[in-house]
């Protein structure tokens, strides 16, 4: 779905957000500290007073001396400076190391790619802590050592990171583009794909600077780490452990530093996770789809044959803004044994329009106004803002169900195809497994999938998309719903397959289920009109010209409509380029839902546009025998319902 | 006249997962493809999916290594230059992606876009490459204020049209188009032919129309090629392709595209595209050709010349 | 089937193989005379003759090749050689301390699961709520302290403060279960406080990430309950990754339970591990690194086969 507008940014180089302000801080102020120690306290964090060993807080000593009598300000303070040297040298010599390795291997694949990946494999097998404990042995402990052992522990991380992002970016086709532009490799490779995989590899960084304080502490703490007597935090907590008794405060000092260091670099690296990659944010905590709303006023004008109506529907986008329009007032009709087309390019609101009807908006989005109503299988109609979360899973696949665009993705990959199609029969019909088995295979055969048995016990991926659009058709059928939505249901497929699945929904719709009404929404008119009776055309969150489809398509009356036909080259057969024959395309694009025109939603593309256009949104206005409406005052029914 | 791209017997396959312990299962996107795009000429590439008219695509600029086959383009042998002329070359040969989302560097702004393909090929370098800029801008229907402009605020129509400007900056004779327009509405779609046409008008580029789009491929091509499962179907005139197609597949592709007018005698095709990994013997369209004969089995269709530049893999000329 | 398990059990061969090697050449690349090296300790240097024994013990003598082939079939066969400071076999000291370290991590591992998936599923669904804000925060804390931090901190509360539990040690099962049980709690727990924090972070990105799918939402349109769509549509397709993480995780801990072992005194792998690099009784350290390696690719081999017997699609691959 594309109807979720993104917010503009108009600044040239992005200043730092605000959610990383904080973070930055704390974690600047926390490495800066220790490296300021001469000017907090002119204590010699070696020098020892045994007359003083376990000595309070005082004047001169700010956190008291430890059990050599050394001042513990000062070893706090300088511990820090080891700890944070090592993990830092460390940490950038394997970012650089690994990155670069990384990128190598992403880029010129073969042999290199081998060895990225290969070396990466081996060194993980090793526990961090005994690799280093490893190398200690054979080299003695010490902070050279140290930052050998870290380098080379967390290199991998870096090069696998650095790998799978380079193999992402480099598939992207601006990096074919830069190769078919003839830019040298070592431009791409450091111009292109560096700076597209720097936020994960900076994430990286931060959580391996964590993960590096740890393990030197850890190593110090056994005391094989830093040697004594340089003062590291590890061996701090090592020598105030056998005093705990008499001086908490002893490794109280210590393990808050170290703790409070480590936090101060996580929260960073989450914070600048969630900026980089802000997908998790979205949700607000609600589940995921949001809840419709009950209409004030009941409408009157439902004969027995619809199935379902749509009045005056409003949706709005919660924004960081403020709320905005994405739907600004939708109505639909839909009938028993009709097909209604719901019509326009991307962003025009007619996927969010059919998914308010099956109550599965998204959580970010919310009804504003306007009435949802459904005709259940009992006869009765009822508004979809009354129904309880409960009564609202007991109408959807059983009295509406609905088929959506992508079929590669809408079946879950680790689920047979049959067991899918029962979870969806049981949860409405309960029945023994073995008639819900029989139901769906007999429903497989219906939508022409060979060997239904077989395919029952299939997975997904052993199908292919055309297939898979057929099982999604099958799964909507189970429970016989009156209204059938279909979102795009043919666009992710090739020409001659969409053709069979046409063929296929025409087929049901008139030999198996009598009665359906079918929602299909499409971008494309061709396919709108051999299928639909009635078509609903949408620009920008508006319906602007309804009708049967043979009149709306054969003599447009709005504009966009118009448009729309003309922009076609398969309407045009005439045309030809080489004979320098133009498409009548209009000018523009549409706008964004918080940046529409006053006025009418299309006049600053519309070609018959007059200054009135700018004045007031026009309403809908009928036609004379009422069958049409049209959006627009240079419409013939704007005429033709001002004389009346 | 000599062509300016002459491609012969390309094939191509890709490794995809294993077979048994240590095997590797070849999947072949395309088995002798031959093709040729004369100076000023618009070639369109029809099929499916499988069909390999993207890597044909890319491989006729060598941004992939064809398994077999030479690419001659302007009178010399791609497959055999050293690296440094390919780079030399690629000035003359460059390509427009489908994904207007995924072909545009994020953290670049359009100057930069467009200065890469300047700085590499040292054109208009210094004060003329303002004027270079605003010109292409232009060119393309863009105002020369978007300059410092990143991606992400422009929409989709207007990031291909930036990316058509990123190929037109080197002053290429040929591009290929890989779905230039498929991922546009149809507003847009139009807007963005209608470019290409005058592009083409104004400077006698060549180009490699890549579309699974039929009317929109007859629209701007001189010749359709039609492809299925990595073989070449049919080959002709744009019009004459679409109006009175003569292999059995064409005229199933060309029914099957929905459009206003009803047709009353439409080739239906049953079935599934065959898995490149396992297409049928012989004819790779006889497991859902309605014209299949046993014959179609044995051998595989070579591709014959009709006359009037027309030609075809099918072994029947008794039908459509 | 068969291939994919033929092909992952040969990989993991050649893993250990080459883990083998690298561990083996570390003796090699090592500047100077390992044996002399490793009798170094505190800068004095050892006896000619103590050097060539020890030569001679740990085959240094023989050409390379013939040693590295006596250390493959060696190891191949469970067999470690003796320790270079007291004599006494290495095997038969891994046997007994062995389990008992995978004692505490098999224990913290299943408390772990049973807290953090359950919260990890709920602050997922709730993403950015504030249950999720909460527990997220809190998690981010917990990961914070290093594990050697907590046991001390630990000790400090429980053992010294409150006097609850015993601060360290170890007692037999069979000796004294209570006793034993006791005893087992605070390093269990402070194994499984470790292993949690990790969990619930990775169970909670990948419910985030699943519940975002195209099949969720058809489980919804078809009119599954809530809790259905959430145990078959998000939390079965979330498992995978996060079982990946808790074997790597229960790998990596093999190793970080040498502080915790350590914190409270518990007589592991990770005593005699510690002392051992104290002493540069490389022989020991070798043969208890090569130990944990093994089991390490062998629970991936594991987690491998778990992941294809819940995803179908990684056989493929």
């Amino acid at each position: 779905m594309t109807a979720i507008p993104v917010p503009k940014k108009t600044r040239l180089l992005p200043a730092i957000p605000r959610r990383m302000i904080l973070p930055s801080i704390l974690l600047a102020a926390l490495i800066l500290i220790p490296f300021a120690a001469p000017l907090i306290t002119g204590a010699d964090p070696v020098q020892i007073s045994v007359r003083d060993r376990l000595a309070l807080p005082s004047w001169e000593h700010w956190l008291g001396q430890d059990e050599f009598g050394r001042d513990r300000l000062a070893r706090v303070l300088y511990g820090g400076q080891v700890s944070l040297t090592v993990a830092f040298v460390a940490t950038t010599l394997a970012c650089i190391f690994g990155t670069l390795l990384g990128l190598i291997g992403a880029y010129f694949r073969g042999p290199f790619e081998f060895v990225t990946t290969r070396l990466s494999d081996v060194v993980l097998c090793f526990p961090p802590i005994l690799l280093a404990l490893l190398v200690v042995t054979l080299f003695g402990p010490g902070a050279g050592t140290l930052v050998a052992v870290l380098s080379v522990l967390y290199f991998p991380s870096f090069a696998r990171i650095a790998f799978s992002e380079a193999l992402r970016v480099s598939s992207l086709d601006f990096v074919e583009a830069s190769r078919a532009l003839g830019t040298p490799s070592h431009r791409i490779v450091l111009g292109t794909i560096l700076p597209n995989i720097a936020g994960p590899v900076s994430v990286q960084y931060s959580l391996t600077a964590a993960a590096a304080i740890t393990i030197e502490s850890g190593l110090s703490f056994l005391g094989l780490g830093v040697v004594p007597p340089a003062p590291s935090w590890g061996q701090m907590i090592r020598g105030a452990r056998q005093f705990m008794n008499q001086d908490p405060l002893g490794i109280l000092i210590p393990c808050v530093a170290l703790i409070l260091t480590i936090y101060a670099i996580n929260f960073f690296c989450d914070r600048l996770r969630d900026t980089l990659d802000p997908k998790g944010a979205l949700g607000g905590g609600k589940d995921e789809t949001s809840v419709p709303v009950a209409a004030r006023v009941t409408p009157s004008d439902e004969t027995a044959d619809v199935v379902a109506s749509i009045r005056g529907l409003r949706l709005q986008l919660m924004s960081p803004g403020g709320p905005v329009d994405v739907i600004q007032d939708v109505s639909l009709t839909l009938r028993a044994n009709q097909c209604t087309a719901l019509v326009g390019e991307s962003g025009s609101g007619k996927s969010l329009s059919s998914l308010a009807l099956m109550g599965l908006l998204p959580g970010a989005i919310h009804q504003a106004g306007g009435a949802l109503r459904l005709r259940r299988k009992s006869g009765q109609m009822v508004d979809l803002g009354t129904l309880t979360a409960k009564e609202l899973e007991d109408v959807r696949g059983n009295d509406v169900a609905m088929i959506f665009q992508e079929p590669m993705t809408s079946l879950n990959p680790i689920h047979k195809v049959g067991a899918q199609m029962v979870e969806a029969i049981l949860s409405h019909r309960p029945m023994p497994y073995a008639d819900a088995r029989t139901r769906a295979i007999d429903l497989l055969e219906l939508v022409g999938i060979n060997e239904p048995a077989r395919r029952f016990d299939g997975y997904p991926h052993e199908m292919s998309g055309g297939m898979r659009q057929r099982v999604m058709i099958a799964m909507a059928l189970t429970c016989e719903p009156r209204l059938l939505i279909a979102d795009e249901p043919t666009t992710a497929l090739d020409v001659t397959i969409q053709a069979e699945i046409i063929e296929l929904l025409q087929r049901l719709r008139t030999e198996y289920a009598d009665g359906l009404s079918l929602l299909f929404i499409s971008h494309n008119l061709g396919i709108v009109s051999e299928i639909a009776d009635r078509v609903a055309v949408m620009y920008s969150g508006q319906v602007v010209e309804e009708g049967p489809v043979s009149q709306v398509l054969n003599s447009p009356h709005h504009p966009y409509t118009v448009a729309l036909l003309e922009s076609m080259p398969s309407s045009h057969e005439e045309l030809h380029s080489a004979r320098g024959d133009r498409l009548r395309a209009i000018s523009g694009t549409p706008p964004l839902p918080d940046a529409r025109p006053s006025g009418c939603a299309f006049r600053d593309r519309c070609p018959i546009a007059i200054p009135s256009c700018a004045d007031a949104p026009p309403p809908l206005f009928n036609s004379a025998d009422g069958d049409r409406q049209v959006r627009c005052f240079r419409a013939p029914e704007a005429g033709s319902e001002a004389a009346r | 006249m000599t062509p300016l791209l002459e491609v012969q017997n390309l094939s191509k396959s890709y490794p995809v997962g294993r077979k048994g312990l240590f095997g590797k299962r070849m999947m072949q996107v395309l088995r002798e493809v031959s093709l040729s795009v004369q100076p000023g000429e618009v070639l369109g590439l029809v099929g499916e999916s499988g069909s390999g008219k993207s890597t044909i695509g890319k491989a006729v600029l060598r941004l992939i290594e064809a398994d077999s086959g030479t690419v001659r383009f302007d009178g010399q042998d791609l497959s055999t230059i050293s690296h440094a002329d390919l780079r030399r070359l690629r000035k003359d040969m460059q390509i427009i992606f489908q994904d207007p989302y995924a072909s545009l560097d994020p953290r670049k702004t359009i100057r930069a876009v467009l200065s890469e393909a300047l700085d590499t090929h040292k054109l208009h370098m210094g004060t003329a490459r303002a004027d270079r800029l605003t010109e292409l801008m232009t060119m393309v229907g863009l105002s020369p204020a978007f300059l410092d402009r990143r991606p992400h605020e422009f929409s989709g129509g207007q990031r291909q049209r930036i990316g058509i400007a990123r190929a037109l900056a080197v002053e290429p004779k040929f591009i290929v188009c890989d779905e230039a327009v498929s991922a546009l509405d149809v507003s847009i779609q139009a807007q963005v032919l209608n470019l290409l046409a005058d592009l083409r008008a104004m400077t006698g580029i060549s180009l490699l129309f890549i579309s699974h789009d039929l009317s929109v491929v007859r629209y701007i091509s001189d010749r359709v090629m039609v492809l299925y499962l990595g073989k070449v179907m049919e080959v002709g005139p744009a019009d004459q392709i679409h109006f009175a197609p003569r292999h059995p597949y064409t005229a199933a592709l060309i029914s099957a595209e929905p459009s206003l007018k009803h047709e009353s005698n439409r080739i239906r095709l049953t079935g599934e595209i065959p898995s490149p990994l396992t297409p049928p013997s012989g004819c790779v369209f006889r497991s859902r050709c309605p014209y299949a004969l046993p014959a179609c089995a044995e051998t595989v269709p070579p591709l014959r010349d009709m006359g009037e530049g027309r030609l075809k893999a099918c072994i029947r000329d008794d039908i459509l | 089937m068969l291939a994919f398990l033929l092909r992952r059990v040969a990989a993991a061969i050649v893993m250990l193989l080459v883990v083998g090697t690298i561990i083996f050449s570390l003796l090699v690349i090592v500047p100077g005379d390992p044996a002399e090296l490793l009798l170094s300790t505190g800068g004095g240097s050892a006896t000619q003759e103590a050097i060539q024994n020890l030569r001679i013990e740990m085959g240094l003598d023989k050409p390379i090749l013939a040693q590295y082939f006596s250390f493959l079939i060696n190891t191949a066969q469970f067999e470690f050689g003796t320790s270079i400071v007291d004599g006494s076999s290495i095997a038969d000291a891994i046997a007994l301390r062995l389990p008992r370290t995978l004692e505490i991590i098999g224990v913290g591992a299943v408390l772990a699961l049973i807290v953090a998936i359950p919260v990890g599923t709920l602050a997922g669904l709730r993403g950015g709520g504030r249950f999720d804000v909460i527990a997220s925060g809190v998690n981010a804390l917990l990961t914070s302290i290093p594990g050697f931090v907590v046991g001390t901190l630990f000790i400090y509360f429980f053992a010294q403060v409150l006097r609850v539990l015993p601060a360290g040690g170890y007692v037999a099962f069979s000796q004294d279960p209570a006793q034993h049980l006791q005893m087992l709690v605070l390093p269990a727990t402070t194994v499984a406080l470790h292993l949690a924090t990790i969990i619930f972070r990775m169970t909670r990105a990948s419910v985030l990430e699943m519940r975002g799918h195209d099949w969720v939402r058809t489980a919804t349109a078809k009119g599954l309950r809530r809790s259905l769509v959430v145990r078959r549509h998000i939390l079965r397709n979330a498992l995978g990754p996060v079982i990946t993480v808790v074997g790597l995780q229960l790998g990596i801990l093999l190793g970080s339970t040498v502080l915790i072992e350590f914190v409270y005194n518990w007589p592991g792998l990770s005593g005699m591990l510690v002392t051992a690099v104290e002493q540069r009784d490389y022989p020991t350290v070798r043969a208890i690194i090569l130990t944990v390696a093994a089991i390490f690719i062998g629970i991936n081999l594991v987690i491998d086969i778990l992941y294809s017997l819940l995803d179908p699609r990684i056989r493929l691959k």
